[in-house]
């Protein structure tokens, strides 16, 4: 490293054209990191500033950009502070064992999260099948054709209509007013032999 | 679940017996105030649209 020499300004500009320095918000910036994630950084030496300017303030240089990067990747890969700084500083075997904890971790965390979903699914099911009770019934929609004037005979009407244009969904509308089989089958049978049988509008 | 018959279909069905249109906003009144979440289930059976619903049932409040 260059240091001394025609004063500490000078020193400064010198650096600044000759590499890319950072600042520790222009860094924090560049990893969307807080200011004071990069102070404790540096104090636990995880990641020491290079260098100070002629004022005190920490200085970063390209080398501890991407020192930093690898940091964040440990970091995103669930990695503690401490793991990192050993794996940062070691080649060979003591960083594979790092990461195979880690990946033992992981794994873990994979089955948890299956049985957690697991749970979740029954759950599901379960709300799916109390759902499957009409929340509204036979009785419940007579009442309310009727309270809205629609005659009697004018809901055999409807039947007839509704067997004609849509058998289907006349089944599964009555199913779904949780009318049995049975008696599904006596209506629609009654619908379809039609206006010879009932009576005339 | 979702219905083989249109909402129109249904109306169509509902005029023949003589369910007009004032007598179907009654209907809809009386279903949204005696069984809000069964009205909910009814159109979206009929395949009504999420927007539209909203506006029936707040309509029918």
């Amino acid at each position: 490293m260059h240091r001394g020499g025609g004063g500490a300004s000078a020193t400064a500009s010198f650096y600044k054209k000759v590499m890319k320095t950072y600042t520790i918000s222009k860094l924090a910036r560049a990893f969307e990191l807080s200011r004071s994630t990069l102070l404790y950084y540096d104090r636990i030496e995880l990641l020491p500033a290079s260098g100070r300017t002629a004022s005190g303030y920490r200085t970063y240089t390209a080398t501890d950009y991407r020192r930093l990067e690898r940091i964040c990747t440990f970091r995103q890969a669930g990695l503690a502070l401490e793991d990192i700084r050993i794996l940062l500083s070691s080649r060979g075997s003591s960083c594979a064992q790092v990461i195979e904890k880690r990946f033992r971790e992981a794994g873990q965390q994979i089955l948890d999260l299956r049985n957690k979903q697991r749970l979740l699914s029954g759950m599901l099911k379960k709300l799916a099948s109390d759902d499957s009770t009409p929340t509204v019934d036979k009785k419940m929609w007579i009442e309310m054709l009727q309270a809205a004037g629609v005659a009697d005979r004018s809901m055999s009407c409807w039947h007839r209509e509704f067997e004609r244009r849509a058998p289907d969904a006349h089944h599964e509308f009555l199913a779904s007013l949780g009318i049995s089989e049975e008696e599904i089958r006596q209506i629609r049978g009654w619908s379809r032999k039609g206006k010879a049988a009932r009576d005339q509008d | 679940m979702q219905s083989s018959v249109s909402v129109k279909e249904w109306i169509d069905m509902f005029q023949e017996i003589g369910l007009d249109e004032a007598k179907r906003k009654q209907f809809h009144k009386l279903f949204e105030s005696r069984h809000p979440e069964g009205h909910q289930g009814f159109l979206e059976w009929l395949g009504m649209p999420a927007k539209d619903i909203e506006r029936v049932r707040s309509g029918s409040k």
